[in-house]
């Protein structure tokens, strides 16, 4: 790495940047170079020097303002800039380094000086850099180790997970206690809540793993995808209507009957659509007007097409990117985080898709894209292993 | 009335430690991750904090190294309430000690999930008074 580095040479003189340009290329350095303090921020970002040499006096920007930029930024502080110029006077010095530069040379300068403190300055940011990866790689290694692993990877995400459970229960077998000892009925409810609540944590915790533990072959019959989605809409519309969220159908009249697995279907779509329905509950915006559409489409492809779509809270980046990981839930300890795990999972055994788009603060659309067969083409029982 | 902050992404965990607050004479005040902990902290600083470790949006270790950096805050005792084992915290801290270059102290108390919550009682009491 030490002599491949990149060195960005920063001088208005056209004279230097050559010289300086084919010294380091006779010891086998890349160089690139900007004329001016404007030519030289964008060159940080195309280029990504190892290391810069920086001349002070320049037109546009000069080099006490650009090295003040860059020791600004997150991810250029770490390039050592070392100050050329002709300004010899210890406060002038004192000026360069006070805003970031990590050396400071008078011209004229012996080239063998310069060559000599570049190649420290190279060593020093490749030092640095491991010691970067080294820490991004631990904090990696500390949040898998503890929650992000899926199942049969780690069982310390379960563990993780059961001892907030038990911490819960704890809670409130103690209230519970306390509530008896001193008779006041009101701790005996929070305690009693606590422990049912917990309890329900716990149940649907081993519902949601067995689901995802068990090899599952989709059991392919004849049926309607259009009467599932509908079935799927009536049996969480009593808990949308409870927060005031529209569900809307939106089936495609073209779809007939198929042969799929409908369990397999059902259960992805109540997933989805509870999932929309919780979005909207923790959206924050009351002026909103939530709404959860459930789309049917039947596609040129022989692909089925269903589409969960919802107004609520939608998810930052940090989330979308840990969506489909185990035990990773935003439902502040209210899911287990297996439940898109399963439902990607039933999409998968169907030899099907799922995606997903969402916007924070406006929403979230998911879907997934399944084979569809039609009966007519599939053969007259509809069984198949 | 002294006021302790329970940190915690779990609300029934906030729930509990809320009630063995309230229960312990003191006020209780709750945040849902570090970033709203932070705000509660500064708007109204507390006592005493209980701090989980890992939270979505801002985690308990990064919050915990803004705490004990932040010349004003640095004194407010926090006891780490996790599920992760205090070693591999100790860990996680001495990584970003290195990396900001400053060693910030260890916790007051650092208690794994799941002790038992006369546990927690007796240590509130212990670093309140």
């Amino acid at each position: 790495m030490t002599n491949k580095a990149k060195i960005l040479i920063v001088d208005d003189n056209v004279d230097t940047v050559e010289l300086l340009t084919k010294r380091f290329h006779a010891e086998g350095y890349d160089t690139s170079e900007a004329y001016d303090g404007e030519q030289a921020l964008q060159q940080v970002v195309e280029y990504q020097p190892d290391i810069i040499l920086l001349d002070i006096m320049m037109p546009k920007i000069d080099g006490y303002e650009v090295s003040k930029r860059l020791k600004s930024y997150d991810n250029t502080k770490h390039i050592p800039i070392i100050m050329l110029s002709a300004k010899a006077r210890v406060p002038d010095k004192i000026k360069g380094l006070d805003l970031g530069a990590d050396d400071y040379i008078v011209k004229p300068f012996d080239y063998r000086e310069l060559s000599q403190r570049v190649k420290y300055w190279v060593t020093v940011k490749v030092e640095v850099e491991e010691r970067l990866t080294k820490i991004r790689q631990l904090e990696k290694e500390l949040i898998q180790s503890e929650r992000l692993a899926a199942v049969g990877q780690t069982v310390a995400s379960l563990a993780h997970y059961v001892k907030n459970i038990l911490f819960g229960l704890k809670g409130g077998v103690y209230l519970v206690d306390e509530a008896f000892k001193e008779n006041d009925t009101d701790s005996l409810k929070d305690g009693w809540d606590l422990v049912e609540s917990n309890m329900g944590r716990i149940s649907g915790l081993v519902l949601d793993l067995l689901e995802y533990s068990r090899e599952r072959k989709p059991e392919y019959e004849k049926c309607f995808p259009n009467e599932i989605a509908d079935d799927v809409c009536k049996l969480t519309q009593e808990s949308a209507k409870e927060y005031s969220i529209e569900i809307i159908k939106d089936f495609d009249p073209s779809m007939g009957e198929a042969v799929m697995d409908p369990k397999g279907i059902h259960r992805c779509l109540l997933n989805l659509v509870s999932n929309a329905i919780d979005a909207c509950i923790y959206d924050s915006n009351e002026e909103k007007k939530w709404v959860v559409r459930v789309k049917t489409i039947l596609e040129d492809d022989g692909m089925v097409r269903f589409e969960v779509s919802d107004n609520g809270c939608g998810m930052d980046e940090e989330t979308k990117k840990k969506l489909f990981t185990g035990f990773f839930t935003t439902k502040e300890g209210r899911g287990t985080g297996l439940g898109l795990l399963n439902t990607q999972k039933i999409a998968q055994e169907h030899g099907g898709t799922i995606t997903v788009n969402s916007q924070l603060g406006q929403g979230s659309t998911f879907t997934i894209r399944m084979p569809y067969r039609d009966v007519a083409t599939s053969g007259a029982t509809g069984k198949e292993d | 009335m002294k006021k302790v902050l329970i940190v915690d992404d779990d609300v029934d965990i906030r729930k509990v430690v809320s009630k063995l607050i309230e229960k312990s004479g003191y006020q209780a005040m709750e945040a849902k991750n570090g970033v709203e902990g932070m705000g509660k902290v500064r708007e109204d600083k507390p006592d005493l904090i209980i701090l989980d470790m890992l939270m979505p949006k801002e985690s308990g270790i990064r919050m915990y190294h803004e705490l004990k950096t932040e010349e004003s805050l640095k004194d407010i005792p926090v006891i780490v309430l996790s599920a992760i084992p205090k070693k591999s915290f100790l860990r996680s801290q001495k990584v970003l000690d290195e990396f900001a270059g400053q060693s910030v102290p260890e916790p007051e108390a650092y208690i794994e999930k799941p002790e038992e919550p006369e546990e927690l009682i007796a240590l509130m009491k212990k670093i309140l008074g």
